[in-house]
């Protein structure tokens, strides 16, 4: 009877979660995130499978952690009673489902392989609509002002000494406040960092109504926020008008593919797949089929695999670490240059010309589209309450989109 | 770690250079295409003409409402359907 006992004690999860209390940060971990998803509604559709997927993975024995290669690329895994150690870039996928579970092949098939992430891009794009950006498009280049923060955080990260340049890379494209861009990059350059880079990535992102108006506060003032945009417009009208806004918008992520493609080839997974699912969205009824794949079922079946395998590669020695504390740290950091670093770039701007813009559009340069554009609306709103720079807003982070799908392309052309 | 940052720096002026250039050109592109769209195809195409008026549809509704359901018609079949007869029922 006790050696029945003992056995039924053998097969559940107690005495590896007494051996390492660290289990217990990680469900602690897990239960926070599924909170602000669920209950606070943070980024649910991503932070929920996350979240899920750290459960999941931190239950000893349940198998369904990803394992993470050492330096000379060995997993090791028990196999019959028996500890093996094999190069995982030489298993296939059939024998990484046998060997080391259905999370590590989903994980080798789905994210190491890069797939994901260009798919929710071609879904992102699906749900894009350029026309704010072709409005107003002179706005578009403080899209880049944006991305000073991941060049700013690399810099930091790097002279740290305590991450590597791919490390320090991967960390700093946080300031793209792109999640799908940052898990790319991180694949690419630091898969070993994608755990802890992804959460930050997408918390800080969801965080956006805190993080955006408190550097607006501390580098705006009272009559800059003030500006209102449509005033401006009269006073200083634009020459361009659109006469055929449909052909322009059929048009354009042609040419913008084609234009990336040439400079920034590393950039064309992400900026080509999302050009080519807004394509499909402009074509119109004549793709409305394909279109309604792209932004419904394929985006949301990636959306689920993509959180579920980043969730379970956040094991406890994957994430208990000092580098863990760097990433949430430099990722805050990024996010705040990249804000600071449009807002400058707008004040720089109305030195120089007679047309004054708001600061507000220079900050929401950075991606998490449409979030920054909603909020900066908001802030916009106090200060005038005829000033709506909503529209205005989406064309800086619309092109932030693609400023940083290309910062990325360039960090993985150097790095990778 | 001199190394790391004197590429780090180098990243950074190569990098936000790069951005900048293609969002310029996406800007200068951008223009551009909107000006030979202008000059090339400065309507939007019109969804196929709706057949003349159904003599029996003009009898029995008027202008307005007619117009309202051919454009309900246009909207749900993505412009390939057409209202061939209006019948009261």
């Amino acid at each position: 009877m006790g050696d029945i006992l003992n056995r039924i004690y053998e097969m559940t999860a107690f005495q590896a979660i007494i051996d390492n209390p660290g289990f217990l940060v990680m469900y602690a971990l897990a239960f926070v995130l599924l909170y602000l998803g669920i209950k606070k509604q943070y980024e649910p559709l991503l932070l929920i499978p996350i979240a899920f997927g750290v459960l999941i993975a931190n239950f000893p024995g349940g198998g369904m952690d990803v394992i993470s290669p050492d330096g000379a690329g060995l997993v090791h895994f028990d196999k019959d009673g028996q500890e093996v150690a094999r190069n995982i870039y030489e298993m296939s996928l059939p024998e990484i489902a046998h060997d080391l579970g259905v999370m590590n092949f989903l994980y080798s098939a789905l994210i190491k392989s890069g797939l994901l992430p260009p798919i929710i891009f071609m879904g992102v794009g699906a749900l894009t609509d350029f026309g704010p950006m072709l409005r107003n498009l002179k706005l578009a280049i403080f899209g880049a002002g944006a991305q000073f923060g991941i060049f700013a955080v690399l810099l930091v990260a790097a002279s740290t000494g305590y991450f590597s340049m791919q490390q320090s890379a991967s960390l700093a494209i946080i300031g793209g406040a792109d999640g799908p861009t940052a898990i790319f990059t991180t694949i690419k350059l630091a898969p070993e960092l994608l755990g802890p880079i992804a959460i930050a990535a997408y918390s800080y992102m969801a965080l956006v109504p805190v993080i955006v108006p408190l550097v607006v506060k501390l580098t705006c003032s009272k009559k800059e926020l003030s500006i209102n945009m449509k005033q401006q417009d009269k006073l200083y009208p634009s020459n361009t008008v659109i006469k055929n806004e449909r052909a322009l918008k059929i048009i354009f992520p042609i040419a913008v593919t084609t234009l990336v493609a040439i400079i920034v080839p590393s950039a064309v997974p992400l900026v080509g797949m999302l050009m080519f699912g807004n394509l499909i969205k402009e074509v119109g009824s004549s793709t409305s089929r394909i279109f309604d794949a792209a932004s419904n079922a394929v985006m949301n079946s990636a959306t689920i695999f993509l959180g579920l395998c980043v969730g379970a590669t956040m094991t406890v020695d994957a994430f208990l670490n000092l580098q863990t504390i760097g990433i949430v740290a430099g990722g805050f950091l990024a996010f705040g240059f990249s804000i600071f670093g449009g807002i400058m770039l707008v004040k720089l701007f109305n030195l120089f010309s007679k047309k004054k813009i708001n600061p507000l559009i220079g900050a929401t340069g950075l991606s998490a589209v449409p979030m920054a554009s909603r909020v900066a609306n908001e802030i916009a709103l106090k200060y005038d309450p005829r000033n709506h720079v909503l529209n205005y807003c989406m064309s800086s982070n619309v092109s932030g989109v693609i400023g940083s799908a290309v910062a990325a392309g360039i960090l993985i052309a150097f790095l990778g | 770690m001199e190394d790391n940052l004197s590429f780090a720096l180098m990243l950074m002026g190569v990098g936000l250079a790069t951005v900048f250039t293609v969002l310029l050109l996406v800007i200068g592109f951008g223009n551009l295409l909107i000006k030979m769209v202008n000059k090339f195809a400065p309507e939007e195409e019109k969804p196929k003409q709706i057949a003349s008026k159904p003599a029996a549809a003009a009898a029995l509704v008027d202008g307005a409402v007619q117009q309202a359901i051919n454009k309900a018609v246009e909207q749900l079949t993505g412009g390939k359907g057409r209202v061939e007869k209006i019948v009261k029922l």
